[in-house]
């Protein structure tokens, strides 16, 4: 059955009904590029052509195309292909491509050539738009604001973005973890391996460093690349610089750390505050003059100390800028031991006071140096005060001088200062006093140092003591101040 | 029964690291009549409650060494000192959640510095039982 239709088929249809019925334009040229015939289609777009030049027909010129397909097939007898603007009557242009087919004489001479011309206009049109597309999604994948890799199997990277190669270089071919972490071999918890696994997203926060060596937060995301097979080819990995987050999520922190240890410190200062009032008022009322001394040195004391909380606070708060003056050195040292005495006293500690008055002037900031030499003998004491493990306490502030510098030795037998201690005594909101400290006062006293171009010079050891050595340059540089 | 007769004698101890705060505390109470013991430290504080029994104890809560949590439960499981109503003064906010009140009873009275003397006076006359 089916083969009777196939016969009926071929019977029934002729090579001049499928030139005619093609639904794309087919002639056939003779060797002057004369159109011989042309089909129906071809016909009823362009009228009665026959006789007339292909080119005056098909694109409207009065001379020939430069690589004519048809020329080119009546040279070489070969099939050939070319894409071509076709002008339409109403003056449109449209793209076709053009295929040219030899018909050969019975001396095998090429005496005609075929032409058939399809409209390409939707395949440019799909062309294009996949283009657009592309272009889209180069330019989102380029101009993302985050930093976009592409890792295969080995971790090594395939693609990346342009910020990521602004910040952490072109290294296509290099291992994630070498360009991001700069690491020998691959992270623990990898997001791109656990996507790999599982062909799951990943979320994890890490910490890279660029190109130029800045530290930064990123939260990072993965999701996998699937090939037409479904297997993960690739794992694209994007990261999005949280650093400025977690900068001001610190500020935050260390904010309601510092309002969390001034409110305690500050309280205990007031109640020491009050007991003075209340010994000096009692004691004038009951005339016992050793209640009143005793109330107005609790009054001094605990001002004072508010004072430097303030004070440090203002430090921190704005980076005040150091006044300097000449000032003469023993008179500033000799000063602050007057103001200590009495506190050395009533903690029962031997206060050691040895001040060169050779050490003469030299230019400083007298507030806050004094504030920062306070800080760090009060601290000499507090040491003392909280050691149970010895019978007699000293702290010793020493003035020296060498050829250069100008020398505080602030000496102790307290506590002493484990490692941790040590690493971390300047930091900010450190403090080794638990809620007692407020963290500010070696923090501050370091800057101030700082600002001196100065130098401290720390040996500790627990349960033994601590030694404070201050150097301050006697020529002050005045250079980037 | 006037103030000094109620508190003549009786025996209150301040446990607090700073001395100007034992120096306000010790000489107010004096003041007002009583019998004050004083304890710069936790330990310290323990060995003299154990030695003369006071009749309260004010209790600081940061102090070096023993801190003032682990005072108030050594106090709470010693049979002898057990009974003797405790009053925190601390600089510390928000220090209850510090103790676990299952296990130890909580402080009589609890008064936030800077203190207010006439309130710490009015809480021990309410803490302290009348004398027989």
């Amino acid at each position: 059955m089916s083969d009777d239709r196939n016969n009926l088929s071929t019977d029934s249809i002729s090579f001049e009904d499928i030139f005619q019925a093609s639904p794309s334009f087919m002639s056939v040229q003779g060797p002057d590029l004369r159109i011989i015939s042309a089909n129906t289609i071809f016909s009823t777009t362009f009228g009665d052509n026959k006789g007339r030049y292909c080119y005056e027909v098909y694109k409207q010129r009065d001379r020939k195309c430069l690589n004519c397909p048809v020329e080119r097939t009546f040279a070489d007898g070969q099939p050939n292909t070319s894409e071509q603007i076709i002008t339409l009557p109403d003056g449109r242009e449209v793209p076709h491509i053009v295929y040219t087919s030899p018909v050969l004489g019975s001396d095998g001479e090429v005496t005609a050539v075929v032409e058939l011309s399809v409209d390409i206009t939707p395949v440019r049109q799909l062309e294009d738009k996949l283009r657009e597309s592309r272009e889209r999604f180069r330019l989102l994948f380029e101009e993302a604001p985050c930093y976009i890799s592409v890792q295969n199997h080995e971790m090594r990277i395939i693609y990346t973005n342009r910020r990521f190669k602004e910040d952490f270089g072109d290294y296509t071919g290099a291992f994630c973890y070498e360009v991001y972490k700069h690491r020998g071999e691959p992270c623990l918890n990898c997001p791109v391996a656990a996507t790999f696994h599982d062909g799951k997203s990943h979320n994890s926060e890490e910490v890279v460093t660029s190109l130029c060596g800045k530290r930064m937060n990123t939260l990072v995301s993965t999701a996998p690349i699937v090939n037409a097979q479904g297997e993960i080819e690739m794992v694209i990995e994007m990261s999005t610089n949280i650093t400025e987050i977690r900068e001001l999520q610190g500020q935050l922190t260390n904010l309601g750390l510092l309002v969390g240890s001034i409110s305690h410190g500050v309280k205990g200062l007031l109640t020491g505050l009050d007991g003075g009032m209340y010994m000096l008022s009692t004691g004038l009322e009951k005339d016992k003059p050793e209640r009143v001394d005793k109330g107005w040195q609790m009054i001094r004391r605990n001002a004072e100390h508010i004072r430097s909380v303030i004070l440090d606070l203002l430090y921190i708060a704005k980076e005040r800028e150091p006044e300097f003056e000449v000032v003469p050195l023993h008179d500033l040292a000799d000063n602050i031991a007057q103001m200590l005495i009495k506190r050395a006293e009533d903690l029962q500690i031997d206060f050691q006071v040895d001040l060169s008055d050779e050490v003469g002037t030299c230019e400083v900031d007298p507030k806050s140096l004094k504030e920062s030499l306070i800080n760090i003998i009060d601290n000499a004491f507090d040491a003392c005060r909280v050691d149970k493990h010895k019978e007699s306490h000293y702290v010793r502030f020493k003035l020296t001088s060498d050829d250069d510098n100008i020398v505080f030795d602030i000496g102790d037998n307290g506590v002493g200062m484990d490692r941790e201690t040590r690493e971390k005594m300047f930091s900010l909101f450190f403090s080794s006093k638990g809620v007692e400290g407020t963290g500010l006062g070696l923090f501050t006293a370091n800057k101030v140092i700082e600002k001196h171009r100065g130098t401290i010079k720390v040996k500790s050891e627990s349960g033994k003591g601590t030694v404070f050595k201050i150097l301050l340059p006697k020529v002050r540089d005045k250079s980037d101040q | 029964m006037d103030g000094v007769s109620m508190t003549s004698r009786r025996k209150i101890l301040v446990i607090d690291d700073e001395p100007d705060v034992v120096c306000y505390l010790s000489t107010f109470l004096e003041d007002e009549g009583f019998n004050v013991l004083t304890a710069r430290s936790g330990s310290d504080g323990l060995a003299e409650a154990r030695a003369k029994v006071p009749e309260l104890i004010t209790l600081d809560i940061t102090m070096p060494g023993i801190s003032g949590i682990e005072v108030l439960t050594s106090l709470r499981r010693d049979p002898l000192l057990m009974n003797i109503p405790v009053i925190i003064i601390t600089g510390v906010s928000g220090f209850e959640k510090l103790i676990d009140y299952r296990k130890v009873r909580p402080p009589e009275g609890f008064l936030q510095k800077p203190i207010e003397p006439e309130t710490l006076l009015e809480m021990i006359f309410k803490l302290l039982k009348p004398e027989i």
